[in-house]
């Protein structure tokens, strides 16, 4: 294959023998200040209440406002039994329909009043429930208050329960309108195989079995404080918040959760190709991938850097390729997810059925280029900057900040992980930049999956291997298209 | 606070501006009031000798920076045949200018670790970046270059309206319910002006021209027509000087000419039922015309929107979606537009046998509205809710620059920022009443049903 870069001025970096494929042109005229901004992300206060329960905080006063966060860990859609998928959603959905004290009704209209806002969610493959709130800082011991009774007392009201299920059930029939549910449902399972991170939707008949006493037992087993992080930042002082958290949540029992993590999933033996036939399409709905890292992999560094590169955004050649030299799409992106255990790469997109074919060449030539020629020095050097300097945009939200500390004690990564994570992009080099793309990115045995009119884009996708087919129902189809 | 953000407006726009009236630069306001409000804003107001208003607006708390310039042109400015055309120029910015190659400004700025890209709706288009504060030279360069000296040619035209046809796709015409926002402009709208969507038909994009891009530039991306904000790490006196060197001897242009708003009084309800392709379950939107943003009516039909609708204590939500079980979502409220606005309510239902019985339902909530004062709390919750939904946007300067940037152009007035919370929390019982009975009433009425189309038999069956 002729070497070839989507970096029309190749030239400015040396770049010998390469037929620019772009139209992509740089004059190299704008005012750049050469120095990288180095920037300090603050350290949260950190602190475990006696009931084991770790503390963040990270105090911000440049507005009336606070926001927090529970990270319940071990109460997540990962620890599902099979055949309950949505059980731990459903748990922490209900929360706040009704307490041992308090109506749906109320809790709602008290949030309200007070100028607060609360949200529970567990997403499948999520190890985690996470309990989340924000509100005005003036009202903090109001709102915190009733959080705490959402949180600890709730009571499963069976014709709350009900109602929630009836609106599942609809939604679950409204998500397999969507072309990025089908798609993403099939990718999963194509991934993730027998691991419960192959689960991306409940299913009518677990929602139907769905009773306030599986709730109430999942809830009262695996809401612990010992296992879980509280993460608050915003308007608030440390030294005041510390006893009154212990006031507020000092009564939360522990309990022992012991969660062992499945086995791992691995990565496919061979390419497989996946059509999910969705008639009246005018689009393919594109994603393909498959299992890399987990977040503590040693390659995480040198993975970041790699997908930046490849699709992490506007100036990446996947989207430089496809959208702006060839004008396939209206965006292509690529991205990892690195959990407690390995989760897939994936690159992905919406292109018009015409050009389905033409897009699929793309994706496995920008793969290839990745894996058989070294990236070079400019735009190594580029992305590299682009991954350290935007660490200077974080700050802007002291959320954000936050999240960098959770993510640190989560994965238990080092204390000083954030201090010295630039010079650790920094150190990435091009050898490093190959040996993952070749490790993790094989096209020989990626997991393709395409949405779309069947009839049109089979013989397409046929080229690349044989095709299985499923309807948007998600069932697999025996006959295949036409 | 409001339905569909992306759907802004407003009254007032910008009076022409003769840069003959402001030699110098000169400092139109200073302000660092306090308000009764939680937040204030502080910036400064400057107006170039090119008639560029500059809004600047010095915050230390992060190491960035947000640059926004919003021209003051949507689609309301497009005509018959051309829709799409004003959306379809905002790619066109991206694509290089005289000192900036095709597609370098969105590296320049991603390789120094910042994030850009631009919007088009009806009464506005803007731009903007965040960067470290390090780059402030950078985004004043690229602004002005292509203000300046945008290339406009014929590859780059049929470049991005292949991009812009795939977003079409994407956004309208391969998701459920991606064509009802169309109709019910269709519907609702008499004028041309806002009758017809930002992103345009598939025919229209086809029929853009190159000289069409290059009058299109000339007329409305002069300095004159435009405002630039600049929000963040920066000293105000430096940032000026940059702004200056960068800016002031770019030529100011005619003033573009004035759009017709008019829209004549709708005399009876309209409806209007489509079938969705995608769509599992029925959808239903039901609008009525109201004035522009801004207005003391506009604030009391948001405020109405959200005892409606915001939050599961509000009215419909408690009664559709918990006590009847006839849906599954619900949301309220007025767009925010320059001109002729709509207040609209928008319900998933569950199945189309309960579509007659919400809509029932929805029209005596209604009714009550207009003819009952809400209680106390209802009040007190939305100015609490609209207060910390203010907050934490304003957290991220590049809101606030758009925010800025947005008001001067809509309304002539950027301190909006600082005052419009003070607007919502002045709206009391009888404006809701009074709107109520002025705006919501059945001949004033669109109501446009999105209905599952019947299964076609997959091919692969």
């Amino acid at each position: 294959m002729a070497a070839s870069f989507p970096w029309a001025s190749m030239k400015a970096f040396g770049q010998e023998g390469a037929t620019p494929l772009s139209k992509v042109e740089r004059k190299n005229k704008a005012p750049v200040s050469k120095t990288v901004l180095q920037v300090k992300i603050p350290k949260p206060v950190e602190t475990k209440l006696k009931n084991g329960l770790a503390v963040l905080i990270v105090e911000d006063h440049r507005f009336p406002a606070v926001q927090a966060e529970l990270r319940l860990r071990g109460a997540g859609a990962l620890f599902e039994p099979p055949g309950s998928p949505g059980l731990a959603g459903a748990t922490a959905e209900m929360l706040r329909e009704g307490t041992k004290t308090r109506t749906s009704e109320q809790i709602a209209e008290e949030l309200d009043r007070l100028g607060a806002t609360s949200w529970a969610a567990s997403g499948f493959g999520s190890p985690d429930v996470v309990l989340g709130a924000s509100g005005l800082s003036a009202n903090f011991d109001a709102w915190f208050a009733l959080l705490k009774d959402i949180l600890l007392h709730p009571a499963f009201p069976a014709h709350e329960l009900a109602r929630k299920k009836q609106r599942l059930k609809v939604q679950l029939r409204q998500q397999r309108s969507s072309s990025g549910f089908l798609a993403e449902e099939r990718f999963s399972r194509a991934v993730f195989g027998s691991h419960p991170a192959a689960v991306v939707s409940p299913t009518a008949e677990a929602v139907e079995a769905l009773t306030p006493e599986a709730l109430a037992a999942w809830h009262r087993e695996r809401y612990s404080p010992r296992n879980s992080i509280l993460a608050i930042a915003g308007d608030v002082r440390p030294a005041e918040l510390i006893p009154k958290l212990e006031q507020f949540l000092g009564d939360w029992r522990t309990a022992e959760v012991k969660e062992t993590l499945p086995p791992n999933p691995a990565p496919a033996s061979a390419r497989k190709i996946y059509l999910v036939d969705r008639p009246d399409s005018v689009q393919t709905t594109v994603i393909l991938g498959d299992i890399a890292i987990d977040r503590r992999s040693e390659d995480y560094i040198p993975m970041v850097v790699l997908n930046h590169l490849l699709g992490g955004g506007s100036a990446s050649r996947l989207f430089l390729n496809l959208r702006e030299e060839k004008g396939y799409t209206y965006g292509v992106y690529s991205s990892f997810s690195a959990l407690e255990y390995p989760g897939p790469w994936r690159a992905g997109g919406n292109m018009r059925t015409e050009v389905t074919e033409g897009a699929l060449k793309e994706f496995f030539y920008e793969i290839r280029r990745v894996r058989e020629e070294k990236v070079t020095d400019g735009p190594l050097e580029e992305t590299k900057r682009s991954v350290v300097a935007s660490f200077a945009l974080s700050l802007e939200r002291p959320a954000r900040v936050l999240s960098f500390a959770l993510t640190r004690k989560i994965y238990h990564l080092p204390d000083d992980y954030w201090d010295t994570y630039p010079a650790k992009i920094v150190a990435v080099s091009a050898d490093d930049v190959q040996r993952v793309a070749r490790k993790y990115l094989n096209p020989e045995t990626l997991q393709l999956v395409a949405v779309g009119d069947g009839r049109k884009i089979k013989p397409m996708l046929a080229k690349y291997g044989a095709v299985e087919v499923y309807d948007s129902a998600g069932a697999a189809v025996s006959a295949p298209p036409l | 606070m409001r339905i569909l953000p992306l759907f802004l407006a407003g009254l007032l726009s910008l009076p022409p501006f003769d840069p003959r009236l402001l030699a110098q630069t000169a400092p139109l306001e200073q302000l660092q009031k306090p308000s009764a409000e939680a937040v204030e804003i502080p910036f400064q107001e400057y107006r170039l000798k090119n008639g560029l208003r500059v809004v600047l607006s010095e915050d230390h708390a992060a190491p960035t920076y947000s640059l926004c310039v919003t021209y003051n042109v949507g689609s309301r400015d497009e005509r018959p045949g051309r829709t799409g055309f004003a959306h379809l120029f905002e790619h066109m910015m991206f694509q290089g200018s005289r000192n900036v190659g095709k597609g370098e400004h969105s590296i320049l700025i991603l390789n120094n670790g910042g994030s850009a890209n631009g919007t088009t709706n009806v009464d506005r288009t803007n731009y903007f970046e965040t960067l470290p504060a390090n780059q402030l030279e950078l985004g004043l360069f690229l602004e002005s270059d292509r203000m300046r000296s945008l290339n406009v040619n014929r590859q780059n035209l049929d470049n991005q309206r292949h991009t812009v046809q795939e977003e079409r796709r994407q956004n309208y015409d391969n998701r459920p319910y991606g064509k009802t926002y169309e109709a019910v402009l269709d519907t609702a709208y008499d004028n041309f002006a806002y009758k017809h969507s930002t992103i345009g038909s598939m025919e229209d994009l086809n029929r853009a021209t190159v000289e069409d891009a290059a009058d299109f530039f000339k007329r409305y991306y002069a300095p004159n027509n435009g405002v630039l904000s600049l929000v963040g790490d920066f000293k105000t006196d430096e940032a000026l000087a940059l702004i200056k060197k960068y800016f002031e001897n770019i030529p100011a242009q005619p003033p573009p000419p004035a759009v017709d708003m008019t829209e004549p009084e709708q005399k009876g309800e309209r409806r209007r039922t489509l079938e969705d392709a995608f769509a599992q379950t029925p959808h239903i939107d039901i609008v009525y015309k109201i004035p522009p943003g801004n207005t003391p009516d506009w604030y009391a039909l948001d405020v109405l929107g959200d005892v409606l609708a915001a939050g599961a204590s509000s009215r419909l939500y408690k009664k559709l979606i918990k006590e009847k079980e006839l849906a599954v979502s619900v949301s309220a409220g007025p767009h925010e537009r320059r001109g002729p606005s709509l207040f609209q309510i928008s319900i998933s239902a569950r199945t189309v046998d309960g579509v007659p019985e919400i809509e029932k339902i929805v029209y005596e909530e209604l009714e009550r509205l207009a003819s009952e004062p809400v209680a106390e709390w209802e009040l007190e919750k939305v100015r609490m809710q609209s207060q910390r939904q203010q907050i934490e946007s304003l957290y991220s300067t590049r809101t606030r620059a758009s925010l800025l940037g947005q008001y001067a152009v809509y309304y002539n007035d950027p301190r909006l920022i600082n005052t419009v919370l003070s607007k919502i929390a002045q709206i009391a019982n009888d404006d809701l009443q009074r709107v109520g009975r002025a705006y919501l009433k059945e001949t004033n009425r669109t109501v446009v049903i999105t209905a599952p189309k019947a299964k076609s038999t997959p091919v692969s069956k």
